[in-house]
């Protein structure tokens, strides 16, 4: 009896027993999903890894930040070209560049809104945007953004509780830094996160044009230096003995802290809890899968000792012994296979809706995307159908050795 | 001869007690013959004609088919042996309840290693032989019992057996319908497929132009025997 023929007999007879099958799929689905799930995440993270940081990263390149962060005055710049220089000519050879990154998103300043002094959040603008909705005004031309113009836009909360309204707002001064801007624009509050986790943009109190914003002195100064490595090249080592060496050398030593977050390694330590909560999900996932797979055993019983007559029809008009145990062990493990693919599916589903609540929960503006691989899909696959076959074995044994006489008689 | 026993007893075992159901069994069958076996309930027809048909393998003696010595043969060669030359026939019927008339009727090529599109001109044919032309679809357990004992006349014949054996093929019909079968059976007999069949209804058997009875496991009469050896037991 060919293949086909016999996965036709055991689809009829699951659907023959909807109930029955579909209670008995669960418990495999929720072993394989709960893996799946799981592995998919974990994947991401080590995928997120090497994206950034690994020596397969996409543009062939590793990139790091060392922060400034002055520790009373907030005016004070970490880098300047001198520290540049220096590291250029201390660390040649060690990374492929460096350079000044000037910070368009959330900076941490203070400012002279209307009469009162405040902090604020600002970001840079270099061109009108299309990811903010305006209360009241409009956003500065794309002209005025290239001349640096001071121009700029408050969020509809700051407004309101300086001016009243979003109206009032519109032709008023803000002071930050040397600067006077004159805003032409109030825009809808927005959340300090976007979905993915990271910091939103759009979400501070004042947009401002970049181009007037770092000027002069400032635009060869700033507070947080990118470093460039070449793949192969140590970047989390190298990185970690740059800031060390600012912490000595760096033209505002005394001024502040020289900071480098190692991303990698923060990630890797994430990585190794991740670890154990794969290998204890797995360890969850192995003990379901058993009691699933005592349930397809159970089942299997019930249908042989059920198909009794069956059985003894298929092996009175010609049926060996082997075609009979082949037809059960076949139901087994197309029913363990059915709830082992929707498991995979509902696992990739799940592994995409909880990795982003994940990088939310890290922060750090880590971005993180559930991963799921051909690996998986063969696991799932793999896992399911030898559950079928291990728990399906001895019902169709006993089906398979049936005396005919006895049934027939 | 085509089958052909000899010797052949049967023993029961059950617990501590073993029961003898069938006493230096010796029958011999032709090619072409129809042959009806008589007996009380209990007297060891069905033992008999399940050795015959290959089902039960478990006897001592021997049985020689088409010459072929197959009482020593393993359970997946009896297997093969039934599914090439014998097509079976019972009292209540044996079709599998949830499948249609022709995934009854089609199993025995299956397992002949037949694919489902392969069959499906030979299992109409023989639908239509049994007259039952056009039920593919139906299930067996919307039909009436003639129509089901057809359907299963049906899957007997499908794969051409050498011979059929019918296990009191009217036993569950009433007197009209049985006459019904049983001409089938004549028809079937005289296109030249050998039937040994079990009933203990007289008007079955006297159709049937060899009779042998059956009493507490031994063959006391043999019509097709008389004229020729007679002391053979």
């Amino acid at each position: 009896m060919g293949i086909s023929e016999l996965l036709r007999t055991a689809f009829r007879s699951l659907r023959a027993n909807r109930k029955r099958s579909f209670l008995t799929i669960i418990g495999i689905l929720i072993g394989i999903a709960a893996v799946i799930t799981i592995l998919g995440i974990g994947n991401g993270i080590t995928k997120t890894m090497y994206d950034q940081f690994g020596n397969h990263s996409k543009t062939g390149e590793q990139t790091t930040e060392i922060f400034f962060a002055s520790t009373n005055d907030s005016t004070v710049n970490g880098f300047n070209q001198e520290d540049i220089d220096n590291l250029k000519r201390q660390f040649a050879g060690q990374f492929k560049s460096v350079r000044i990154e000037h910070e368009t998103a959330n900076l941490n300043q203070t400012a002279m809104v209307g009469m009162t002094n405040k902090r604020i959040s600002v970001s840079l603008l270099r061109s009108p945007t299309k990811d903010i909705k305006l209360v009241a005004g409009h956003q500065p031309t794309r002209a005025q953004y290239s001349a640096g113009k001071p121009v700029a836009m408050m969020k509809e909360a700051v407004a309101k509780k300086q001016y009243g309204t979003a109206q009032n707002a519109l032709g008023t001064t803000v002071e930050v830094g040397k600067t006077t801007y004159r805003v032409v624009g109030v825009y809808h509050n927005q959340a300090a996160y976007t979905l993915e986790g990271g910091a939103n943009k759009f979400g501070v109190d004042l947009l401002l044009p970049k181009q007037l914003y770092y000027q002069g002195s400032s635009a060869t100064s700033g507070n947080t230096i990118k470093l460039i490595f070449d793949q192969g090249q140590h970047a989390s080592k190298v990185s970690s003995r740059v800031a060390k060496y600012l912490k000595k050398n760096g033209s505002a030593a005394s001024k502040g802290l020289y900071q480098y977050e190692d991303m990698e390694k923060e990630l890797k330590q994430f990585a190794f809890q991740m670890k154990i909560i794969t290998s204890f999900i797995s360890f969850i996932a192995a003990i379901s899968l058993f009691i699933a797979g005592i349930g397809v055993m159970n089942m299997m019983y019930i249908s042989v000792s059920e198909r009794t007559q069956e059985i003894g029809i298929r092996l009175a008009v010609g049926a060996t012994p082997g075609n009979i145990m082949m037809q059960f062990l076949i139901e087994a493990v197309v029913l363990t296979v059915t709830g082992g693919l929707l498991g995979f599916l509902c696992g990739a589903g799940l592994a995409h809706l909880i990795a982003p609540l994940m990088a939310h929960a890290i922060g750090n503006g880590v971005h993180l995307h559930a991963h799921v691989t051909i690996g998986s899909f063969l696991l799932a696959f793999g896992t399911s159908a030898s559950v079928g076959l291990i728990f399906g074995i001895l019902p169709a044994r006993q089906a398979a050795n049936k005396n005919l006489i006895d049934i027939l008689r | 001869m085509m089958i052909e026993l000899n010797k052949v007893n049967k023993y029961y075992h059950n617990g501590q007690n073993s029961y003898h159901v069938l006493h230096d069994i010796a029958l011999a069958v032709d090619q072409g013959e129809l042959l009806a076996i008589i007996g009380e309930s209990g007297s060891g027809k069905s033992t008999l004609i399940n050795i015959v048909g290959f089902l039960d393998e478990d006897f001592s003696g021997e049985y020689f088919y088409q010459g072929q010595p197959i009482h020593s043969m393993t359970r997946s060669q009896f297997s093969r042996l039934r599914n090439k030359n014998v097509g079976f026939v019972f009292q209540n019927f044996k079709l599998i309840r949830d499948a249609s008339v022709a995934e009854n009727v089609e199993l025995p090529l299956l397992y002949a290693g037949y694919s489902h599109r392969k069959v499906r001109d030979r299992v109409t044919e023989v639908l239509q032989k049994v007259g039952l032309a056009g039920y593919e679809d139906q299930l067996p357990q919307n039909m009436s019992g003639g129509q089901q004992q057809r359907v299963s006349i049906a899957r007997a014949i499908v794969a051409n057996p050498h011979f059929l054996i019918a296990d009191e093929p009217t036993g569950a019909l009433d007197s009209e319908t049985s006459q019904e079968i049983m001409n089938l059976f004549k028809k079937l007999n005289q296109a030249g497929t050998t039937i040994i069949m079990v009933t203990h209804d007289p008007r079955v058997a006297a159709q049937c132009e060899r009779v042998v009875k059956i009493i507490d496991g031994r063959i006391v009469s043999d019509s097709g025997r008389k004229e020729d050896n007679h002391g053979d037991q």
